[in-house]
């Protein structure tokens, strides 16, 4: 019985397979695989960067890009690149664990929100209204604030930033689905509520929400990188894109290369994480024209 | 309408109530003391002691809330920890500074970010169309601070053409910091002007103006264009919320005398009625423009007019 | 062509000291509020320098002068009666009386108002009027260095009728004093400006506006001197590399001064392995400390040699650093008892410079086993959390501002000074405190200075800190800006700065 349901969710999405949608969707496909680039720099960072990332050579520092160092030291004579790729899995990490958790926590509020209506809906949409009107970088901020600048408790803060957002995208999914007769269906069948739920409604409204998470990695990355400029980010010496640029924004202007490819790090990602993310909408929305 | 408008408003009060308590809730569990900020290194402990007690630090947590929100249903926002001015005066004396650059950020997003989405919707999927991607999206994945300096340094030193920082008048002052936060939301923009663009190029009013032989440029700008712009309103208000928190760091970096600044400055020294004063104006602000935008969203396609009378 | 040059020249001197012009200077951050009252920071005081005036003057040279006081006695041994000035009036045009003087020093001890810079008068027991233009102050102890103590700017004499009336608007809307410069008007986070006052006691103002503009960003700051945006740019040690390239811009003139700050690594005296005196000296040799100055102050610094900075009265000049000597490190580690190193936190509030010095000290402690972590606080919790002794090492900076030994030692080693007040490191000495208690109530200058020599031998010897270094200001003028001299203390005078 599920199986038919699965494949009557697949047939409403206009069938188009993997390849197909990488053929027609070029954001998809080169977002993607610079996304696995650095994906795999971040898994394998131990074993291709050329220095260990928080090694000092107070003698060579902020030494211009040369065959030694490809992209340069910085200010203590520590190898650019070798920071940059250490702090690939380290701003990943701050994306994903932040996204997870407002993932965790937004999703299942605009799930119960969307499942359960009445009161359950009025609490959801007054929080997430709340939460609105903060402007999500100063909430951020103050909840760094709150628990001290460090590498975890900026996951913290930004993951709670954006729950708003995830609990406002998955009650609309949801309530798109739940219409769906399978679901009235599933009901009139008897089937317990969280077995609806987990069965039949979280899978066929995921993929707005995959949207959301690869355009939230994104920002997350940003506010991270934000938040260590005002120095409420990772504690040194880990390198991470943001406190790398923070840190050596005083040589911006004679040792541009220790400023210049962090930021070009940020840039990379967090625009083919967008591309991806775009792509991605553009590819699952069934409303789509090419 | 205006029933609409004022239910709105009505509803306003219960999110600003609910914008105090949580920032009241986060400043609450924020460890440390504004005694000791403003006391510095060697305080005897008697004189950290009187400052509290001054202050009124020495109130259990729920009582400094209840005494805040009485004075403030008043309309009294008390006066700021640290500099002893009323919180009324630290804001409007720094509100203007960030209307106008959030004003003349969102402009200048639109200004960009449209005739991008067009260009890319009249050419999809062509190289102009990827580039007009790219180039929005580049402006989105910048880091505020980044750009910023970057910026400075090559207007106002390199060049010479544009004053580094500050707000001293004139509208050199209000490029750089412009730019810094407008590019960010241009990216929405674009995307959104692309996508309704191409979904109203395909409607049958337009098939049946090209079957009439109109020039291509009068349906795109003066029939599809109009009506694609619709949706483009409500990005526009969502945008702002972002632009409000990008207005914090470029602030900073420009020496800008806004809000965003006052409120990162007042969370740092812990001056609670200051950052709730502040947090309050940037609820409203967004709340407003959000208002602003569904009635002129309404507006604009008479189709939902009747859902809001 | 030469002979036009030196016409031109000529006239500019002969119309020099009268031409009108705006002095814009670049500070480091905005005014928290103009009056004493409600705070003690740097920024603020560099403002109130400007528009106020205390009883004594500490010049560039840290010779205290009369200021608002004409002349001094000390009627005996805790009592002293100050002599005010005749004929100087405040900007409001109310005279300057006994009971200003006694409403100042007195309000700002009163508990109720709580003012920050409250300790400075930690030794006065009373001031009363004696008639209009005397007063007199009444120690609860003797204390040597009360002159240096009123010539803080944190006892700046302020008008009792103008800040009564005022109120709480007083400081941020209405500010009065006697100063070379009157209030005229503040942008918050923008601009403040003042005017010259043409009736100053203490002789021609030559600026006829100062603007004070607060720039956060320290590149930026130095960006807007080079673009010629400002006459002044004040603190560009905060950002090293920005200072070093304005002192190699032909366009720019440098005004640079030791300050009175010492810069320095405490550690918590009363946990081990830091209760050790080989612990502490083994770190203070591991650690390297002209790297640091090279690295991360770009030579604006020298070695500290021990508590306090060189320019302070009875700094002991015959102290020499730490040698850097990681062998001798390990020797003295092992004789404690600890021949692989240990483990041990540093903390930091967010201050970019510390942090840096935290990253330096991790590779260096590392080379001889110390295994330290980093951790950066925010600034009140930090203070809060060295003060309750949870720390194991901490960075702070510390400022003589009095420029007066017992202000740089007694709050830091004193065993009564534990906690807030100052003394972070746990660390006591009986003699120690003895001689600080001596050097505050001897008369004498030479005998209070063999007093503190010997206090800072001993702790040199004994090591509580690491002693890091002593930081330079760094100021970068406009070629055309003369008479400029930067003071120790921060708080620059600007009433005979000239701008052709």
């Amino acid at each position: 019985m599920a199986a038919t349901e699965t494949q009557g969710v697949r047939r409403s999405r206009g069938a188009r397979s993997w390849s197909s949608i990488l053929r027609s969707s070029p954001r998809i496909a080169i977002g993607g695989a610079v996304l696995l680039v650095i994906a795999f720099a971040a898994v394998f960072a131990d074993a291709i960067s050329p220095y260990p990332p928080n090694q000092q050579n107070l003698r060579a520092r902020l030494q211009p890009p040369s065959a030694e160092h490809i992209l340069g030291t910085d200010h203590f004579g520590r190898d650019v690149l070798s920071r940059i790729i250490h702090g690939g899995r380290v701003s990943l990490q701050v994306g994903f664990i932040a996204v997870g958790i407002a993932l965790a926590v937004g999703g299942v509020m605009g799930l119960l929100a969307a499942f359960y209506g009445r009161w359950v809906d009025s609490t959801v949409s007054f929080v997430v209204d709340v939460m609105l009107a903060l402007p999500g970088f100063l909430l951020a901020l103050a909840i760094v604030a709150a628990l001290g600048p460090s590498l975890v408790n900026v996951m913290i803060a930004v993951g709670i930033a954006y729950i708003p957002q995830f609990a406002r995208i998955t009650r609309s999914a949801v309530l798109t689905v739940i219409e769906m007769d399978y679901v009235t269906a599933a009901r009139a069948a008897g089937s317990r509520d969280n077995r609806i739920m987990l069965r039949h409604v979280v899978p066929n409204s995921l993929s707005p929400v995959i949207v959301q998470v690869t355009l939230s990695l994104a920002g997350a990355i940003l506010s991270a990188a934000g938040l260590s400029f005002l120095g409420l980010g990772a504690q040194p010496p880990t390198a991470e894109w943001g406190s790398m640029l923070n840190a050596a924004r005083g040589y911006i202007r004679d040792a541009h290369w220790a400023v210049t490819y962090p930021g070009v790090a940020i840039v990379i990602t967090v625009l083919a994480l967008n591309m991806f993310g775009d792509g991605l909408r553009d590819a699952l929305d069934p409303r789509r024209i090419d | 309408m205006l029933k609409y408008i004022f239910r709105r408003i009505i509803l306003l009060i219960p999110i600003l109530l609910g914008v105090t308590v949580i920032v009241f809730g986060i400043m609450f569990m924020t460890p440390g003391d504004p005694a000791i900020l403003m006391l510095g290194e060697n305080a005897p402990q008697a004189e950290l002691e009187a400052l509290r007690e001054r202050l009124g630090l020495d109130q259990p947590a729920y009582v400094q809330y209840g005494l805040w929100l009485g004075r403030a249903v008043q309309l009294d926002f008390g006066r700021s920890i640290r500099s002893g001015r009323p919180v009324t005066r630290e804001i409007s004396a720094r509100l203007p500074a960030t209307l106008e650059l959030a004003l003349l950020a969102t402009l200048l997003a639109i200004a960009v970010g449209v005739p991008l989405g067009v260009l890319s919707a009249t050419r999809p999927n062509t190289a102009v169309d990827h580039a007009a991607t790219v180039a929005a999206f580049g402006g989105l994945a910048m880091p505020v601070f980044w750009q910023g300096l970057i910026l400075i340094l090559l207007f106002a030193l390199v060049l010479g053409w544009l004053p580094p920082s500050g707000r001293l008048g004139g509208w050199q002052y209000y490029v750089l910091p412009t730019i810094t936060l407008g590019t960010s939301a241009i990216a929405a923009i674009t995307r959104m002007t692309r996508a309704t663009m191409l979904e109203t190029l395909s409607q049958d009013y337009v098939r049946t103006a090209r079957s009439k032989g109109l020039p291509e440029r009068s349906i795109v700008y003066r029939h599809a264009l109009r009506n694609a712009l619709i949706p483009v309103v409500t990005v526009i208000g969502l945008q702002f919320g972002q632009l409000l928190s990008g207005a914090v760091i470029t602030e900073t970096i420009f020496s800008w005398p806004g809000i965003g600044r006052l409120a990162v400055d007042s969370i740092r020294a812990k001056d609670f009625p200051t950052v709730q004063g502040a947090v309050m104006v940037f609820a409203v602000m967004y709340a407003v423009v959000n208002l602003f935008t569904d009635v002129l969203y309404a507006y604009l396609d008479p189709r939902l007019k009747t859902r809001y009378s | 062509m030469r002979r036009i040059v030196l016409f031109i020249a000529a006239a500019a001197f002969a119309f020099g000291g009268a031409h009108a012009f705006t002095l814009t200077v670049a500070t480091t951050a905005d005014a928290v509020s103009l009056t004493t009252h409600a705070t003690n920071d740097q920024p603020s005081a560099r403002v109130m320098k400007q528009i106020y005036d205390t009883l004594i003057v500490q010049t560039e040279e840290l010779e205290l002068e009369p200021g608002l006081a004409e002349s001094w006695t000390q009627i005996d041994e805790l009592t002293w009666e100050f002599n005010i000035r005749p004929g100087v009036v405040f900007h409001n045009g109310d005279p300057l009386t006994a009971a200003d003087v006694a409403f100042t020093l007195n309000s700002l001890r009163n508990p109720e108002i709580a003012a920050p810079g409250a300790f400075i008068l930690g030794f006065v027991e009373d001031v009363v009027v004696v008639d209009d233009l005397t007063v007199r102050v009444l120690t609860s102890a003797p204390f040597a260095p009360i002159l240096a103590h009123l010539s803080h700017t944190a006892t700046s004499v302020l008008n009792e009728r103008v800040v009564t009336e005022a109120g709480e608007d007083y400081g941020t809307e209405v500010v009065v004093g006697t100063g070379p410069f009157r209030f005229v008007s503040w942008e918050i986070a923008s601009q403040i400006v003042l005017e010259r006052n043409p009736d100053w006691w203490g002789g021609e103002v030559l600026p006829e506006r100062v603007v004070f503009r607060p720039i956060v960003e320290p590149s930026v700051r130095a960006i807007e001197v080079e673009a010629g945006a400002v006459d002044i740019a004040y603190g560009l040690e905060l950002s090293p590399r920005d200072a070093m390239r304005a002192r190699a811009n032909p366009d720019l003139t440098m005004a640079e001064t030791p300050t009175l700050s010492t810069t320095y690594v405490g550690f918590n005296a009363q946990k081990a392995p830091f209760d050790d005196v080989r612990v502490r000296q083994a770190i203070n040799h591991a650690v390297d400390v002209e790297p640091m100055i090279d690295a991360i102050l770009e030579g604006f610094g020298t070695a500290a040699r021990g508590p306090i900075s060189d320019m302070v009265f009875g700094a002991n000049l015959d102290l020499e650093p730490y040698e850097y000597d990681p062998e001798l490190a390990r020797e003295l580690l092992a004789e404690a008892g600890y021949p692989d190193g240990f483990s041990a936190m540093v903390w930091t509030n967010e201050n970019p410079i510390r942090i840096q010095i935290a990253e330096i000290m991790q590779a260096q402690l590392a080379e001889v086993g110390i295994n330290v972590d980093v951790q950066v606080l925010e600034w009140s919790t930090y203070l809060a959390d060295t003060a309750a002794g949870a720390h194991d090492m901490f960075i702070l900076g510390w400022v003589s501002v009095t420029g007066d030994a017992d202000y740089g030692l007694y709050a830091l080693f004193h065993s009564t000074q534990f906690g807030t007040a100052g003394n972070r490191t746990f660390w006591s000495h009986p003699r120690v405190d003895e001689l600080l208690d001596l050097g505050r109530t001897e008369a004498d200058p030479q005998v209070r200075e063999a007093y503190y020599f010997e206090a800072q031998e001993i702790i040199a010897e004994e090591a509580p800190w690491v002693f890091l270094y002593l930081l330079l200001e760094v100021n970068a003028l406009q070629n055309n800006v003369t008479g400029f001299v930067p003071h120790p203390a921060g708080h620059h005078r600007l009433y005979n700065v000239n701008k052709n």
